[in-house]
Formats: structure tokens, sequence, C-alpha cells
């Protein structure tokens, strides 16, 4: 393709003022959370002193410690507990064909257009009287749920593709289905559970309206969750605000610099498989 | 969403061939087979069943009664849906969420084209790359903080107002997420923010697929940049099109975290979504049947909004 | 304490508080409390437990009992209080949760009714919540401690009727302490503008605000975003009770039968708040400001008048040391009536809470122990209520504190106090008041429209 000069920079300045888009909010928000605290910047401003306190201020101010142990054990519950079952159940959509998984299918991706906030109310009701309302599991087992048409459909799509011959050569030497699940198809399908499991941590660390309905107490919810009770109480000072935030969403912009790649990767084939 | 049907075509052929090969399995082999694998599905079905669907039909049950969400439900039929579909305030809601589909998804997907089609054409080295970083980076932090991040950014002394100011626009600044002409257009422009760099991914990966030689075929025809553009890539896109206007058309009629936190409705409830409303009246103004009947309204306008698009794209995709 | 905060829809509790202000300045009022002496009782509670059956620590025991209790994060009160008591009950600790007021109104009714509901909560409107059978009805400890000898209009707006009114019936809330409101102002502006005294009447105030706008100063900090709630309504109830009495405003927001916002004394009021918007006495920006944005730019000498409560009243003394007065927003004409929001800082105890005694000690506690009416007053800025013949403790010398409590006496002798109209029901705030207030500032909603429409919400959600 031949492109002339002038296009080449019309386009590429479009880009830079785009990326500058992007960026500036971000860096407002930098410079806004070095300001003295309680005070009331103006747009970006380079100030005088450099706050940097503001950080640790806001870390201690919002028991941050206490929040981010939180969103991680929600993590750490939630994302292996769905790869792990929603991998069996792609492999039996996917590999084995049951019978009925053309049913089941459309199932699921309803699941996909719900609107969370359409079933709040009954979650709310029926996880109160199963008890486990105002704990992590509030969260937790709703958002496994709700992962699973997007999970399944992705890991159907990756036991779709894997060559039939593979399980057929296995078979022969004798093994069984769950044999054949753990030894020959997981260790295939690593790529695809691992850019799975980058998605669903940063969709759990960024969830929000479950962890404001269910549970009450801002030290057991999301960082999401959490960051909207901070913003609700320290709305006051605008720059810990600013500090408290950036804090908050940092560790999410830090898994996906690291895995850019597999993140970008898994979102497109997601959204295109979803 | 269930692209995937049409995005793999050799997984048809496969499909035959598997059946054809477990036809020649011995009967009983398929019946335990099928057993088995049905126990491999039963824990995310089960989770799934009682976690989403179980609460779905209670919205559908709820949405019959007016309930307060503590006394004895009383059973008033469609009442609610009356309510719903005739309350200037609660219809309201429901435009206000077509709205920001320009927001959300026309922004994007026009936006997302144009930058698309200049990184493939003149940023093919590491400032495409870089911009592809860029742009995504919304996409990964949480909407609160996307919503936190432009309220200061909007707010009367925000960086918004300075650079207007800078080029000589200080007459219309203003704190736009006060005002009644601008909140909603600025809670639309936080959406398209969010959502640029996920359309223009996708959008530049179709792109990626489209035969070099179509287009060089084009050039000897003499067709500018322009036919091009229409002819070729447009059409060539068709698919990733229906993926980036299906899942920004859902972002926008479920929006809620970023209304929550950057207007909470205001100002005189001009950013007032279905997401927020159902919130308040379920857990505010304790009409559970109400918010109920919202919900299941929302429901079915994402539903009858989405399979067209979908049915669309698949019958010429195939 | 209310509104402020975030999507907060509803307001200060309810109304009264200063009548038990003026009794405790001129105690002649004071019913003769004989059985158990409160004033003595505040001092001996702490250290002879024992003493009396109604006072003694026996409520809560000797053995190790920890009350959940859950606060709104931001008002430091029952934090500071909890930890006072529990340096002087070791046994009795608390494990507190707090979040924002918004949260606390929207998810109240469910904590109350959740399994292990709180001991001690701060309260939103208690109406709904008490026809629910969520809250602990409190007759039986006003009678034990003599909190029904207290001035009545302490505990007139914790008490819900059989029928669902306010004002009369059974106690199901406590105040921690009393807060009002009114007018403060930023005296180095003040002075800059020649204003030496407060006003006495409408037309003198709001020939400050001319005065102000003349010399570039923005004359009132105001709050009115969603995310606080229409900050718009504090002026506007100040002129509500300049243009009419106050009672029947409280009864509108008593939900008293046949009650109605939309009266020729309201339209008047409501038209000198349109007309103060139209002049450009608010910031542009007000629809967007929230409520400690509104303080914080107060406090930093961005406005003449900020209509605020005295829960601010630490705030101002910290940000703005010295240079921050109060006033109550005069009467119509010189010597005319007048009325300001006045409420306790209500809480409760569920229904089904374990330690209910021992909440209900600590209440007590709150009320008539001389340290606890000490921090009152420091950290929380209003009046501590109780017992009519106990002190009010003295604030630091230069507090403004010292402003907000000496206006009391007045507001009780004009029977000026009023709860708060946004408290009328559960949505009005947020469906009412809040969208209208904005409208008119947007110039899309004119006064007697606004009125109309409020009563119009009012009429809706009282036939839900």
């Amino acid at each position: 393709m031949k492109i002339d000069r002038r296009e080449l920079y019309s386009g590429r300045i479009t880009l830079l003022v785009l990326m500058a888009l992007t960026l500036v909010p971000f860096v407002s928000m930098f410079t806004t959370a070095l300001h003295p605290s309680g005070s009331y910047p103006v747009g970006i401003e380079w100030p005088a002193d450099p706050q940097w306190g503001n950080f640790v201020d806001a870390f201690n101010v919002a028991n941050m410690g206490v929040l981010l142990a939180s969103s991680l054990f929600i993590v750490a519950l939630v994302v292996p507990v769905s790869l792990v079952i929603s991998t069996m159940a792609g492999f039996a959509i996917g590999h084995l064909r049951i019978a009925g998984a053309s049913l089941l299918l459309p199932l699921f991706l309803f699941g996909l257009t719900l609107p969370y906030e359409a079933i709040v109310t009954p979650l709310y009701q029926f996880e109160k009287a199963i008890g486990i309302l105002n704990t992590r599991l509030a969260i937790s087992l709703p958002l496994i749920a709700l992962y699973m048409p997007f999970a399944v459909y992705w890991m159907r799509a990756h036991f779709v593709s894997v060559p039939r011959e593979i399980s057929e050569a296995a078979r022969v030497d004798g093994a069984g289905v769950w044999a054949l699940f753990l030894k020959v198809h997981v260790p295939l399908a690593r790529p695809a559970i691992a850019s799975l499991g980058i998605l669903m941590t940063v969709w759990t660390w960024n969830q929000f309206i479950l962890a404001l309905v269910l549970v009450e107490d801002p030290t057991q919810r999301t960082a999401a969750g959490a960051l909207g009770a901070f913003q609700g109480h320290y709305a006051t000072d605008i720059p810990l605000l600013c500090a408290g935030s950036l804090l908050i969403l940092l560790p999410t912009v830090i898994v996906f610099v690291a895995f850019q790649r597999q993140v970008i990767a898994a979102l497109l084939q997601g959204s295109v498989k979803g | 969403m269930n692209a995937a049907d049409r995005s793999m075509p050799e997984t048809s052929a496969q499909t035959d061939g598997q059946r054809r090969s477990l036809r020649t399995l011995p009967f009983g082999k398929v019946r335990r087979d099928t057993l088995l694998g049905w126990l491999f599905v039963l824990p995310a079905l089960a989770v799934y069943g009682v976690f989403v669907l179980f609460p779905v039909a209670m919205t559908v049950n709820y949405s019959l009664y007016r309930w307060d969400g503590f006394n004895v439900p009383k059973w008033v039929g469609l009442d609610n849906y009356k309510t719903v579909l005739t309350d200037p305030e609660l219809v309201n809601t429901l435009f206000n969420a077509f709205r920001l589909i320009f927001f959300f998804t026309v922004i994007p997907v026009v936006l997302g084209l144009v930058v698309a089609a200049v990184i493939r054409g003149s940023a093919t080295g590491k400032l495409g790359h870089l911009a592809r970083t860029v742009l995504f980076l919304p996409q990964v932090i949480p909407l609160v903080a996307a919503g936190i991040v432009w309220t200061v950014v909007l707010s009367l002394n925000g960086i918004a107002n300075q650079f207007l100011t800078a080029i000589g626009l200080k007459g219309i600044t203003q704190a736009w997420l006060g005002s009644f002409d601008w909140a909603l257009a600025a809670v639309g422009m936080i959406g398209a923010w969010v959502l640029l760099g996920l359309c223009t991914l996708l959008l530049l990966t179709g792109m990626s697929k489209i035969d070099k030689a179509l287009y060089e075929a084009a050039r000897i025809d003499g067709a500018g940049a322009f036919r091009e553009f229409f002819a070729i890539t447009l059409p060539s896109l068709k698919q990733e099109l229906a993926v980036c206007i299906t899942v920004t058309v859902i972002a926008a009629l479920r929006s809620f975290d970023i209304v929550y936190v950057s207007t909470a409705g205001g100002p005189g409830n001009s950013t007032m979504v279905p997401g927020l409303e159902i919130y308040d009246l379920a857990f505010f103004g304790r009409s559970v049947g109400t918010a109920s009947a919202l919900g299941v309204v929302l429901i079915l306008i994402i539903l009858v909004l989405i399979l067209p698009i979908q049915w669309l794209s698949r019958e010429t995709g195939e | 304490m209310f509104l402020a905060f975030n999507r907060s829809r509803k307001v200060l509790g309810g109304l009264a508080a200063i009548a038990l202000v003026a009794s405790a300045c001129s105690s002649s009022t004071a019913t003769a409390t004989p059985a158990t002496s409160p004033t003595t009782a505040a001092s001996t509670v702490a250290s002879a437990p024992a003493s009396s059956p109604a006072a003694g620590a026996t409520a809560c025991g000797t053995a190790p009992v920890t009350l959940s209790a859950y606060f709104e994060t931001g008002f430091q009160i029952p934090f500071s209080e909890t930890a006072e008591f529990t340096k002087e009950f070791p046994n009795v600790t608390f494990n507190i949760t707090s979040d924002q007021y918004a949260n606390i109104s929207t998810s109240a009714a469910r904590l109350l009714a959740s399994d292990t509901p709180p001991d001690l909560i701060r309260l939103p409107t208690v109406v709904s919540l008490v026809k629910d059978k969520l809250l602990k009805n409190l007759d039986s400890y006003a009678t034990t401690y003599g909190w029904d000898k207290w001035p009545a209009s302490e505990l007139l707006q914790n008490r819900v009727s059989a029928t669902g009114e306010r004002g009369s019936g059974s106690l199901y809330a406590f105040g921690l302490n009393y807060s009002m409101t009114g007018v403060f102002y930023n005296k180095k502006l003040a002075t800059q503008i020649g204003m030496t005294t407060p006003p006495t009447t409408v037309a003198d105030f709001e020939a400050l605000l001319a005065k102000a706008k003349d010399a570039g100063i923005t004359p009132i900090m105001q709050w009115n975003a969603s995310k606080s709630g229409g900050g718009l309504v504090f002026p506007l109830q100040d002129l509500m009770a300049s243009y009419g009495p106050t009672q029947p405003i409280n009864d509108w927001v008593f939900d008293k039968a046949g009650a109605t916002i939309d009266t020729a004394a309201n339209l008047t009021a409501t038209q000198h708040l349109e007309t103060w918007i139209k002049n450009g006495y608010f910031p542009s920006d007000v629809n967007s400001i929230e409520y400690a944005d509104a303080n914080t730019r107060f406090t930093s000498g961005k406005a003449l008048f900020l209509f605020n409560g005295d829960w601010s009243n630490a705030d101002m003394d910290k940000n703005a040391a010295g240079n921050v007065g109060f006033f109550v927003f005069p009467s119509a004409t010189a010597g005319g009536s007048f009325g300001t929001m006045a409420s306790p800082l209500q809480y409760g105890i569920a229904a089904s809470a374990k330690h209910a005694d021992c909440a209900a000690f600590f209440f007590n506690w709150v009320a008539t122990n001389a340290a606890a009416r000490q921090i009152n007053v420091t950290i929380g800025g209003s009046n501590p209520g109780g017992p009519a013949d106990l002190p009010v403790p003295p604030a630091a010398s230069g507090s403004v504190t010292n402003e907000t409590l000496a206006v009391g006496p007045a507001i009780a002798k004009a029977n000026g106090q009023m709860d708060f109209i946004a408290n009328a029901t559960g949505s009005i705030y947020a469906s009412g008041w809040t969208p209208e207030l904005q409208k008119m500032v947007g110039g899309k909603e004119t006064a007697a429209g606004l009125l109309k429409a409020v009563q119009a919400e009012y009429v809706k959600e009282q036939n839900q």
C-alpha cells in the first residue's frame, strides 16, 4: 500500500492527539494527587511542593492494605474455581460433544447480554436466605456464575479446535475420559486457560455493583467496590481522592502492561468468540 | 456475541468428521461418554443456574408483585410494567440509555475505524504499537475509576476547561457534569473514552485479515482511498463490526458504574439510566416490584437489539 | 452526619433539640427528676456502676462483651464516644463497621434484618424501619433511665405512632446529640463588604448578597449535586420559616394527614430562592458541587455564606480558625417569625440485637456522663442534650461552636425548630427536592412548579 506523505503525517497526528486524550485524564489525576491535601487544584498544574506523602496518607486513610487483601482473596477464590469448572464444561461441550450441547449454548449465551442490575435484588434476597450476605462469598459465587457464559464459551472454542486424533491416540492407549482430560487436554489448553485467568482477574478486581449491593463492609469488597466507598468518604479531599484512586487502579494497569499481549489477545478473541 | 460459530468455519468440517467417528463407536460407549460429559458440565451449569438463571426467574416473579422487600408481597399482575412504560421519569431513563448508544457505540466504532485504518496505513511500527497499548488502557481500569478521573477532568476547575480557556473558548467553559445540556453527553464521552481502544483493536485485527491483493487490484482500477474503504475494508469487517456494536450497545444499556460515580443521575434526572434507577427503586425507594419490571424490560430491550445484529452478521457471514 | 454524603437521599433526622438548650440555660423549666437525680448520675455512673439498678454498668455485665456497631464514616462522634466508653468499661468493646450515609440509607433495612443485626446503628429516617418491625422499641429503657423526664422535644422526633406518623408514640431512636443549622459566614469577607452584625431581616440579608456580588465575591456557597443531594433545600427551608409558621412544615414532614408543602407562604419563599439563583448569588457550577466540595471551598475563603449545620463546626475551626461566624437565618420583617432545621443525631438498636441492654446503657451514658458530654461539644460541635439540668460543657474559646450553641435558646423561644423537609418520605429528597432544585438552577422550573412537583411526589409516595 502506498501512502502519500500528507496522509502519513495527518494520520500520525490523529493518533498522537487521541493518545493524548486518553492519557491526559491520568496525568491530571496524578498532578492533582500531588497537591496539598484539602486544596483545590486547577487543571494540570505541577505543584510547587509535590506531596508524595498523599499516597501514603491515602493508603492509610482508606485502610488500603485491607482492601487490597480482600480483593486479592476474592480473586484467589473466583478465578481458580471459574477456570476449573469452565474448562471441564468447555471440554465436554467442545470436545466430547455431549448430546444436548446445542441446548446449553444458547442458555449460556443469554448470560452474556444480561444486565447485572436486573438480578441484584433477587441475589440479595437469596443470599440473605442462605446466610452468605456480607461475606466475600456473597460476591464470589455470583461472579463465578456470571463468568460462566464467557468462560465456557471461551474454553469450548479452544477445545473445538483441538484435533480429534489426539484423543483417539490416547484412548487407544486405554486412557479414560478423566485421564484424557487431565493428562492430555488440560496441558494443551494452558495458553487458553492463562488468558482467561488474566481476564477474569481484571474483571473481578473491577467489579462494582455486586460489591455495592451484596457486601456492606468496604473491607470485604472488591477493589472497585472499595473505591466507590472511598469516593464517598473522602470526596472532601480531591488530592487524596485522586491519590487513592490511582493506588487502586494501579494493580490492573500493572497486570495489563505485564501481560499486555495476552490481555489484548484474550479480550479480542473473547469478544469475537464470546 | 455468539460470533464464534461463524468465526471458525473450519470447525464445521471437524464436527462432521467427529460425528462420524462417534457413530462408529459402540453404542454403550457413547452413552457412557455423554453421561460423563454431562458430569463435566454439571458444576458450571449448577452455579450458573443457581446464581444467574434462578435470579432471572425471581426477577420476573417479583415484577408481578408490589413489594418493599420485607413485608408480604401483593400480587398486582402487570401493573408494574404499566408504570415502567408510562411513568415519565422511568421512560426517560430508557430514552437516556438509548441516547448513550450514540456515545458508547457510534463514536468508538467510527473513530475506531479511523484509528485502525491509520495504524494499518501509516503507523505500522513503534508508534502504532504504542497507540494500541495506550488506547486500550481505559479498558482495563475499573469503570468507577474512570468515573472519578473524569469527574476531576470535567469539573469547573478541570483540565477540560483549562484547555478551552487556553484556546480562547473561555466563554463556553462550565461544570459539564452539572449542566442540563451537557451532562449526558459528558457521561457518554466517558464511555467513548473507555470503549475506543477495544473497538480499535478489534477492527485492527479484522483489517489484518483482509487480503492485500484486494487493495492492489482496487488501486490498479484507480480507486481512491475513500472508495477503497467503502468497497473493500468496510464489507470485510462485517464480523468485527457486529462484535463491536454488540459489546458497546450492551455496555450503553447496562451502564451503571460510570453514572453512579460521576453524576448519580443528575442534574434533575437528566443522566438517570435504567441500571441506576433499578438500584434506587429496589434499595432506596423499596419498590422491588417496579425495579424488577424495569429490569425485565431492560433484559428484553437488550435482546431485541442484539439478536438482529447477530442474525444479520451471521447471515452474511456464511 | 447526613445528606452530604454521596448519593445521600435522606437528610437530617428531625426537629427539636434546641428546646433543651433553652431549658439547660434557663433550667427553670426543668422538671424535677426525683428518682435518679441525673446530675449526680452523670458523674457517678462510671465510678459506681452498681449504685443504681437503672444506671449501673450491670446492663453490660462484667464479662467481656463485644457490641456490633454500624457508624457513619467521616463523623467522629460515635467513634470517640465508644472509645471513651471502653476506657471506662474495659469489658465492653465495639466491633465497628462504617460506611457513608448514602449507603447506610440504602442498607439499614437489610442490615437490621440480617442474622447478625447491629447493636448500635446510625439511622436514616425511621418510619419505614419501624413499620417493618426492624427497630427495638426503647420505651422500657426510657422508663428505666428516666429519659421520659427529659425535655419532651428531645425525644419527639424519635417517636413513631402506630399509624406511622412521627412525633408521637413509642420511642425507636436515641439522639447521640442535637444538631442545628443556620448560616456560616466568612468574617474577613463580611468585613470587606461592611457587614458588622448579622442581618435581622431577609431584606438585610439580600442586601448583603447584592453587595458581595458587586464586590466580586461569591455570595453563597452551597452544594447541589445529586450525589450529595440538593443542598439548596437549606436556604429554601430557612426562607419558608421566615415567611410562614413552622408548624405546617413539621406536619408535612411528619406525614400528618392532609398536609401540603404547596402553600402561599412557601411560594413566596421559593420565589426568593429563585431570585437568588437568577441574580447569580450561587456559584455557576452549583449543580455539580458536592457537599464536601462546598465546605472546602467555603473554608478556603471562596464565598461569603454557607448554609449548613453545627456538625461542620470542627471542620470550620480546623480549616478557617477564627474566621467563621454563625447566625440563624433572619425573619422576613424585623421581630417576625423565623426558624431553622434542628435534629437529633439518631441512633437505634436492632429489634433482634444480642446486646440491646448494653447498647441502651451506652445511650444513657453518652447523654449523662460528663466526659461523654464534653466529647459531644468538643468533637461533635453540637448540644449533648440529656437531662435539662445538666450544664452544656463549654467549647474551646474562639470556636464557632460557641456561636451555634448560643443561638439555641432564641430558636427555642421562637418555637422555630423544624425537621428537615428532605426527610418527609423515603425518596422525597432524591426524587423530589434534589431534581426540582437542580431544574430551578438550570432555569427549567419555576417556584410554583417546584412546589407542585414536590407535593405530587409526596402524595405519590404516600400512596405507594
